[in-house]
């Protein structure tokens, strides 16, 4: 009960202070910026010939995993940014303590404060990466294999981001908290093109180090399953051939989908880090 | 129903190698305005958070309300001021007693809180946004929150430390009211003046130690002679109360001006200095 009271506060909160209208707007700009481009690619004319569709669809298919690898940045930044002041700003500024001495678990203002957040960051994938993937679907025609599956990873992304950011700040400054959730999703990318380096030059220390990163931090694991979804069969193929011959790896592209036990492992670091995080949230004096 | 609304019995909080608070002993009863003074960090706010639960004590126990600090069902019977706070700047006044009134499961919510604004003084603003308040008017807020549900014993940290002399004279007239309710005060303030005059007994805390515990009159003493204000200044007189009337006859009849006559009593804050400079 008292989850859902603070999980809607952080909601009155983001919509209050005009978070959401500001980001409507430019994810609005963004929408209409693609909706623009891909006009122009599909009605190109090269050497007096309209680019021939399944050209374009391959364009319009880099493109989204683009926009997509853009999204997961905004998605991790506004996970850190959200989630850590959530909690952090209230503990700092004095308006957690008389919330506190009321008959209220610090777990339900945790837990609240981290669904808040999630939900909010979960209808901005699913409104805004639903219309930029309608607006190529009408532009170009290309739809990716697995569109609801993809959104579903990137809000898993979101999830770990926001986990993190939510758990430090039951312990840092909102500007600490916030900065070290957004270089660990930074660290978690770097450390997964490395696994990629690793297994395409058939390197298992670089392909295990990676690995032990996406343990440890999953939102990399998370948007590699997000990207698999997005991308054609066609692009995973080549990649493939891309690792066997040892030709070179592209950061954008994936020859498998997450493993399920990848999958499950990141909802189970969810559920674990947040229950350490309630935990050291307990044991704090305010 | 116990007498005593707070029990506490060797209440200690330490930070590493910092003593914040040492063997805390006191009891408040139901109903009585206790003041809790002391400079500043002497332990005051430690020992009033660990009372409501937001500090774990490092050594010692404490019951309030008949139940150990801390216990969830007896916080809905608690008000808190704390010292720093702020309340979500983009919510109404109104909105934020709201949503203390649906954490402490309030029923008849809209009542309530028309009656702690009114309370308080903050009716006419209290649909404004809180970002727009002064600090006196927060401090009401925050003053409003720790009423909401008419609590039995409310916690007040500094209520009076934004407040103009009109707000600080509101105050005390609230806890006026309140002890007249039944309500337990705790009020922690600098103002010695104000303690004085609203609260039964005092607790003196220093450096994390209680220095002093009693009623105000048997911390401040009882009057002892007179002092005279004469042309050269002051001059005091160790006579009873009785022999008032004949020092002043023999005064003028000596040719004294007389300005003023008054009690050579202790004050609280004399009390107070000579306890925490003497330590």
């Amino acid at each position: 009960m008292n989850v859902a009271l603070f999980a809607g506060l952080t909601l009155r909160e983001l919509v209050r202070r005009r978070l959401v209208v500001a980001v409507a707007l430019l994810t609005l700009v963004i929408v209409a910026f693609t909706a623009w481009g891909l006009h122009r690619l599909a009605t190109a004319v090269v050497d007096g010939e309209p680019i021939a569709q399944p050209a374009v669809r391959a364009t319009a298919a880099g493109i989204v995993i683009l926009l997509a690898f853009l999204f997961s940045f905004v998605i991790a930044l506004g996970a850190a940014l959200v989630g850590a002041p959530a909690i952090a700003e209230s503990i700092a500024n004095g308006e957690i303590l008389a919330v506190l001495a009321r008959p209220v678990r610090r777990a339900e203002v945790a837990l609240g404060r981290w669904l808040g957040t999630v939900l909010a960051l979960a209808v901005y994938v699913a409104v805004a990466g639903g219309v930029e993937l309608l607006v190529v679907r009408a532009m170009t025609g290309y739809v990716p294999p697995q569109p609801a599956v993809a959104l579903g990873y990137l809000i898993g992304v979101a999830a770990v981001v926001t986990t993190a950011a939510t758990v430090l700040a039951t312990r840092l400054p909102a500007l600490a908290a916030g900065i070290i959730a957004a270089l660990l999703f930074g660290l978690a990318w770097i450390a997964g093109i490395v696994q990629s380096i690793g297994l395409a030059l058939g390197n298992e220390r670089l392909a295990d180090a990676g690995t032990i990163v996406a343990l440890i931090f999953p939102s990399d694991a998370l948007w590699r399953g997000a990207l698999y979804a997005l991308q054609p069969a066609v692009f995973t193929a080549v990649a493939a051939n891309a690792n066997a011959s040892g030709s070179g790896v592209n950061p954008f592209a994936v020859t498998s989908p997450l493993p399920p036990a990848l999958l499950a492992w990141a909802c189970g670091w969810i559920v674990v880090v947040l229950a350490a995080g309630v935990l050291a949230f307990r044991a704090r004096d305010l | 129903m116990p007498s005593d609304a707070l029990v506490a019995r060797g209440l200690a909080k330490r930070y590493g190698r910092i003593h914040a608070l040492h063997d805390l002993t006191l009891r408040v009863e139901r109903g009585e305005c206790l003041g809790f003074l002391g400079p500043n960090g002497a332990g005051k706010s430690t020992a009033v958070k660990m009372l409501v639960g937001l500090v774990r004590p490092t050594g010692g126990a404490a019951d309030v309300l008949g139940k150990p600090v801390g216990d969830r069902a007896t916080r809905a019977r608690i008000g808190y001021l704390p010292e720093l706070f702020r309340y979500p700047d983009w919510l109404a006044a109104r909105e934020v007693l709201a949503f203390h009134a649906r954490l402490l499961r309030l029923g008849g919510a809209p009542r309530a809180i028309g009656e702690v604004l009114d309370e308080v003084g903050l009716r006419e603003r209290a649909n404004d946004r809180v970002g727009t308040y002064s600090k006196g008017m927060q401090q009401r807020l925050g003053l409003a929150v720790a009423l909401l549900g008419a609590p039995e014993i409310v916690f007040l940290d500094e209520p009076t430390s934004a407040l103009d002399p009109v707000g600080r004279s509101d105050v005390r007239a609230l806890i006026e009211r309140l002890r007249a309710r039944g309500t337990t005060v705790f009020l922690n303030s600098h103002l010695l003046g104000e303690v004085e005059r609203v609260c039964d007994r005092v607790c003196i805390v220093d450096r994390g130690r209680v220095v002093a515990e009693g009623s105000v009159g048997a911390l401040t003493g009882a009057a002892r002679g007179v002092r005279v204000r004469l042309e050269e200044g002051w001059r005091e007189f160790d006579v009873a109360p009785d022999e008032i009337p004949a020092l002043v006859a023999r005064l003028v009849g000596e040719g004294a001006r007389i300005h003023a006559v008054e009690p050579n009593q202790t004050t609280l804050e004399d009390r107070f200095l000579s306890l925490v400079r003497g330590a």
